[in-house]
């Protein structure tokens, strides 16, 4: 098992560096760089070109790359060309926000979706099941940002229920902490409640898919034949084997977790990462825009680890470092 | 059965939840204008704090290089220049007690107010003056406000001649330079010797403004706090916090649940703002102008006649009441009504397809069988080029795209990302890959046209359409070093005369802005000038 | 195929998209109107001669939503198309070579994976500014991983049967050998996959609009048209309810179809 994971991490290695090089060139390749945002009418285009020289993006773009990736070797990331902040500062600052969000959605996600999933395989083709189906095939048929705004008008302009956008309210800036934590908890709802319907869609969809899987199984038919009560049956014998392709899909389901957070991160004024990148990519903001690319795929990869290594737990038969 | 009775309960909770969603639209079509109503000065609460929704993330607290709006609204109460604009624009003392100009106007004198302190108790002085413009002036700081202060490759000297004088040195006379003058100040003592881009100040700058930084989350808001030793009037407010909210149907959102005192209203909501009771509505001009611009090295547009067929065929009433719903008005000229310098005794012209079409003909392009002009086996057909993201813009190609097609030109909508549009119309060598393009100006305190319409802007800089006129070009450079108002104004009406014969542009709009204000907040100007209602921020106050 | 018809989902599914693709195909058959003509004062509601009422600059948007379908329809099914021949060469080559090549090529698609696919569509976008086009590639360019690690699957399990030993046997290709003989064999699962890749497509691209670089006006698309109405969803909500129930209806018709043909194709579930 140890020797697993440490071949897979040093397998990181050259993804990252695959990565970090189609990154860095695919946004060098896009039109204009950051001094555009600086264009107003009275700005000289020597003065530009002044910028960009002290930015160092007169050199070429190879160039550029070794020199961005002989500093990140030094852990310098570089520096927000519009903030003067450094890079690893402005993304610390914005992670926190973005990792509540996804980790909050994805235990929740997943505390709805085994028993619904159970439940909807159990009673295949009955109500609940039929009515769950649409449900979930609805909840995936939904482009983000509508049901995020839908959700917006109806709880916090016509019910009041929640705050519509923002992380904290700023008059408790000196409270208690656990008034605090309510308080990003009440903010957080509407954000989460949006992702969570997103990804519970998909993912109840395959834990019913696995779980039919199993229930078809013949250990399971012996196990029925032995007189086992059903509630064993399928809490003790099928429901372990059908996590297994739920725990993968979970590592799998990160990157368009990530994509979905951005997006509702925008609708909700939500100060994460997610809007810091996009931000940054339209902005030009080329350390920053690497900064979130590098950190995001690393949180993917070691997403994904995981999810190997949980498989690992849930099913022992599988065995690492053969193969 | 039950299957069914279920599924319709389901069905008919959607509908309930559509409807009332629906019920909330505007269903009258009148709007009952209201007068504003602002709290008296005795309802003030002398702790009130202020909540305002900021369009985008505060990325610098440093007035010399921020290059956003967000960041300069929060700079604004933080930091004072020596001078600072009123809402009409005129030039008033803040930081000077007053300013001399020599009679060869090269050499400006700013007299300093003594006892004013920086926000850590540090005294402010001419030093600190000096400081601030030089390291503008200094090429290894990333600001563009560098080139403000060169004129002609000369660079302004700054001279600290005592303890509280301060005096510019300008290679020539230099009529804009008073703008410049108003450059907020930043202290040495903090800056000296340090790499500015990145100092640790730029996230907690300290200044010698009305309100000093208390917190900063960022991402999510700012809050600044009254500065009990401020060297002005001390302010109503004791905090105004900015909310970071940068979708805009969510600022509203906001504003009508409570959570923020103002927010920008766009057009679109104007009538529906109107039926809200807890909020007054402000209404101001502002300087910005929307045009569309034709590329005169298009061999189409080289020729004047066929400029001034478009300018006869576009209906400007038409795109105010679409894309403003009625919020603008006509421009016709290359300034807006709020300037000094705005005369509009100009060729105008009326929205006229008879004329347009009469004009075209003239001109050789004469209709085919498919309803489209043709020249020498040309067909009269262009493209507007827009910026994504700008939905006014957006209507407006689209609106004309229709009108153009009725005197018979074929016109063609291409939506680029800002980056790949200045790409396009920056480009360092003409003739420039565009046809047509809808931008706006938005105009300096300044009246100096001299960067758009000067010949020697073309190709680098920003006369991108290739305009020429001689007379333009020697009144454009007679008008930056004229120190008269008077004579100035003469100029510039001179030159706006000239732009309007010509037809570069097609001057589409001038927007009106509109702001929507909690009727708890008071100490505000019922008809603001261009800078808004929080013009004079000390002054304003929140009820208890 | 008695399978698929059991399924009154996947029917239902089969008869809204033929309806909608009868919608594209004769969009300037049957639209009353030009969908980029101003032809009525704006944002009307919903009447006898707008069936959909009017947009907010009066345009008809029964005919725009129309007229969306062939767009997104078109940019669903091309996306898919580019996606499907991307992978399909990559898992192929993969699966069939094996050993160093499916070493790099799998690396090559770990890379992608671990992308948050977002930032890739957005650059790409952005490199070849937002059109029609663009939008379809970009999306196929960025949504072919999975279907290169099914086909590479198939291909593993296929190539150890006899019908391959027999082809090589008689000489055939390599690349007749993939193509003609175990390409047809793994075509069910790739349907499969194509269907759900459909409905992503239509929904990228509506996410696309909401960041600005999906298709641009004034071509219409039920993701601009989203967008564009979520700006008046309270006071012309009729703008943003057509666009958005098109799209919910063609999303879910997709992935009841797609679930249909996977049980029909596998027939154990």
């Amino acid at each position: 098992m140890r020797k697993f994971v440490i071949r897979r991490l040093l397998q990181l290695i050259p993804l990252l560096i695959g990565i970090s090089l189609i990154s860095f060139f695919v946004i060098h390749l896009a039109p204009g760089d950051p001094t555009n945002l600086f264009v107003d009418p009275s700005v000289q285009p020597e003065e530009l070109a002044r910028i960009r020289a002290n930015f160092g993006l007169d050199k070429p773009v190879i160039v550029q790359y070794f020199y961005w990736l002989k500093n990140v070797l030094r852990g310098d990331f570089g520096t927000s060309y519009f903030t003067g902040k450094p890079v690893v500062l402005e993304i610390a600052e914005r992670l926190p926000a973005t990792l509540l969000l996804m980790v909050s959605s994805m235990l929740i996600t997943l505390i709805i979706t085994i028993p619904l999933g159970v439940y909807s395989a159990v009673k295949k083709g009955k109500f609940f099941d039929q009515f769950f189906t649409v449900f979930s095939f609805a909840g995936m048929a939904i482009p983000s940002f509508w049901l995020g705004l839908m959700l917006m008008l109806l709880f916090a302009v016509q019910l009041h229920w929640f705050p519509a956008v923002g992380m904290f309210s700023y008059q408790l800036k000196d409270a208690v902490w656990y008034i605090k934590a309510l308080d990003v908890m009440h903010h957080m709802f509407l954000p989460l409640l949006t992702m969570t319907i997103l990804s519970l869609a998909g993912m109840s969809r395959y834990q019913r898919a696995a779980m039919l899987e199993v229930l078809k199984e013949e250990y399971i038919k012996t196990a029925r034949a032995k007189g086992l009560p059903e509630k064993v049956v399928i809490f003790k014998h099928a429901l372990r084997n059908a996590l297994i392709p739920t725990v993968t899909i979970l590592g799998l389901s990160l990157s368009g977790l990530f994509s979905g957070a951005f997006i509702i991160e925008t609708i909700f004024a939500w100060p994460g990462m997610g809007r810091l990148g996009v931000q940054a990519i339209f902005s030009r903001n080329y350390p920053l825009i690497m900064g979130v690319v590098m950190l995001s795929a690393v949180l993917i990869a070691l997403g994904n680890l995981l999810a190997d290594i949980g498989y690992a737990l849930v099913d022992p038969r599988i065995r690492y470092g053969k193969k | 059965m039950i299957f069914k009775n279920r599924i319709g309960k389901f069905v008919i909770s959607i509908l309930l939840l559509l409807s009332l969603l629906g019920c909330t639209g505007d269903s009258s079509r009148e709007i009952k204008k209201r007068a504003v109503e602002l709290p008296k000065l005795s309802q003030m609460d002398p702790n009130g704090t202020l909540v305002l929704a900021l369009g985008g993330e505060v990325s610098i607290l440093n007035p010399i290089l921020s290059t956003d709006t967000t960041s300069s609204a929060v700079e604004g109460t933080i930091f004072s220049g020596m001078i600072r604009f009123n809402k009409h624009l005129e030039p008033e003392p803040d930081l000077a007690t007053h300013w001399k100009v020599s009679k060869d106007g090269k050499v400006w004198t700013f007299y300093l107010k003594k006892n004013v302190f920086w926000q850590d108790g540090h005294p402010f002085t001419a030093a600190d003056v000096k400081f601030t413009f030089d390291s503008i002036l200094n090429p290894k700081v990333n600001t563009v406000r560098r080139s403000n202060y060169i004129i002609d490759g000369v660079p302004i000297k700054f001279r600290v001649v005592d303890k509280y004088t301060v005096q510019a040195i300008l290679p020539k006379p230099y009529a804009p330079f008073i703008v410049h003058a108003a450059m907020s100040i930043i202290p040495k003592h903090l800056l000296a010797g340090k790499d500015i881009n990145r100092a640790e100040f730029n996230r907690n700058p300290i200044g010698t403004g009305p309100f000093k930084l208390a917190d900063w989350q960022v991402g999510n808001h700012v809050i600044v706090e009254r500065n009990e030793n401020y060297f002005g009037k001390k302010p109503c407010l004791k905090k105004i916090i900015y909310k970071i909210i940068p979708d805009e149907n969510a600022r509203l959102v906001a504003l009508e649940a409570g959570e923020i005192d103002s927010a920008g209203v766009p057009p679109k909501d104007y009538k529906r703002m109107w039926t809200i009771p807890s909020v007054n509505i402000f209404e101001y001009d502002v300087l910005l102008y929307v045009y569309l611009g034709f590329n005169l090295a298009n061999p189409i547009f080289r020729d004047v006649t066929v400029r001034q067929a478009f300018a006869h065929a576009t209906n400007k009433d038409q795109l105010i009441s679409l894309v403003l719903k009625g919020l603008g008005s006509r421009a016709d000229v290359p300034n807006a009504p709020v300037s000094w310098a705005y005369a509009d005794d100009v060729v105008k012209y009326k929205y006229d397809l008879k004329k347009a079409n009469a004009l075209l003909d003239q001109a050789g392009w004469k209709l085919n069988s498919d309803g489209i002009r043709e020249k020498n086996g040309k067909k009269l057909a262009f493209t507007i080029i827009i910026n994504q993201g700008n939905k006014e813009r957006e209507k407006a190609a689209i609106i004309l795209q229709q009108q153009y097609k009725k005197i018979g030109a074929k016109v063609k909508i291409r939506v680029l990302e800002w980056s790949a549009l200045l790409r396009i119309v920056n480009a360092p060598k003409g003739p420039k890959n565009f046809d047509a393009v809808i931008m706006g100006w938005s105009l300096g305190l300044d009246p100096d046209g001299y960067i758009i319409w000067h010949s020697s802007q073309y190709p680098r800089g920003f006369n991108f359409i290739d305009y020429k006129n001689k007379k333009v070009d020697h009144w454009l450079e007679v008008g930056r070093t004229e120190l008269n108002r008077k004579k100035r104004k003469a100029t510039y009406a001179k030159i706006y005369q000239e732009i309007a014969k010509d037809v570069p542009y097609i001057f589409l709009w001038y927007p009106r802005a509109v702001s929507a204000i909690s009727k708890r907040v008071g100490g505000l100007d019922p008809n603001p000038g261009p800078a808004g209602a929080f013009l004079d921020i000390e002054d304003v106050f929140v009820i208890k | 195929m008695n399978q698929f018809k059991k399924n009154k989902f996947a029917i239902f599914g089969l008869v809204v998209l033929g309806l909608f693709i009868f919608l594209a195909v004769f969009a300037n058959v049957i639209s009353p109107y030009n969908p980029e003509s101003i032809v009525e004062s704006e944002t009307q509601p919903p009447s006898l001669k707008h069936w959909f009422g009017t947009d907010e600059i009066g345009r008809d948007i029964l005919s725009r939503v129309f007229y969306g379908s062939r767009i997104s329809l078109t940019v669903g099914f091309v996306a898919v198309v580019i996606a499907i021949i991307i992978g399909i060469v990559f898992g192929a080559l993969s699966g069939y070579f094996g050993g160093f090549l499916d070493t790099v090529l799998m690396r090559f698609v770990d890379v992608m994976l671990a992308f948050p696919s977002i930032f890739l569509i957005l650059t790409i976008q952005i490199m070849l500014s937002p059109n029609i086009y663009n939008v379809m590639i970009v999306i196929g360019l960025t949504s072919w991983m999975g279907v290169a690690r099914l086909v590479r699957g198939e291909f593993l399990t296929q190539k150890e049967r006899q019908y391959v030993e027999a082809a090589h046997a008689i000489g055939a290709s390599n690349l007749r050998i993939i193509f003609r003989h175990i390409l047809p064999n793994a075509i069910a699962p790739i349907v499969v996959a194509a269907t759900l890749g459909m409905a992503g497509a239509i929904l990228t691209e509506s996410a696309l609009s909401f960041l600005g670089l999906g298709v641009q006006p004034p071509t219409p698309s039920w993701g601009n048209m989203l967008m564009d109405a979520q700006a008046y969803m309270r006071d012309a909500p009729w703008i943003a309810i057509f666009p958005g129930l098109f799209i919910l209806l063609s999303v879910l018709s997709l992935y009841f179809v797609g679930e249909g043909l996977r049980q029909v194709f596998n027939p154990k579930e």
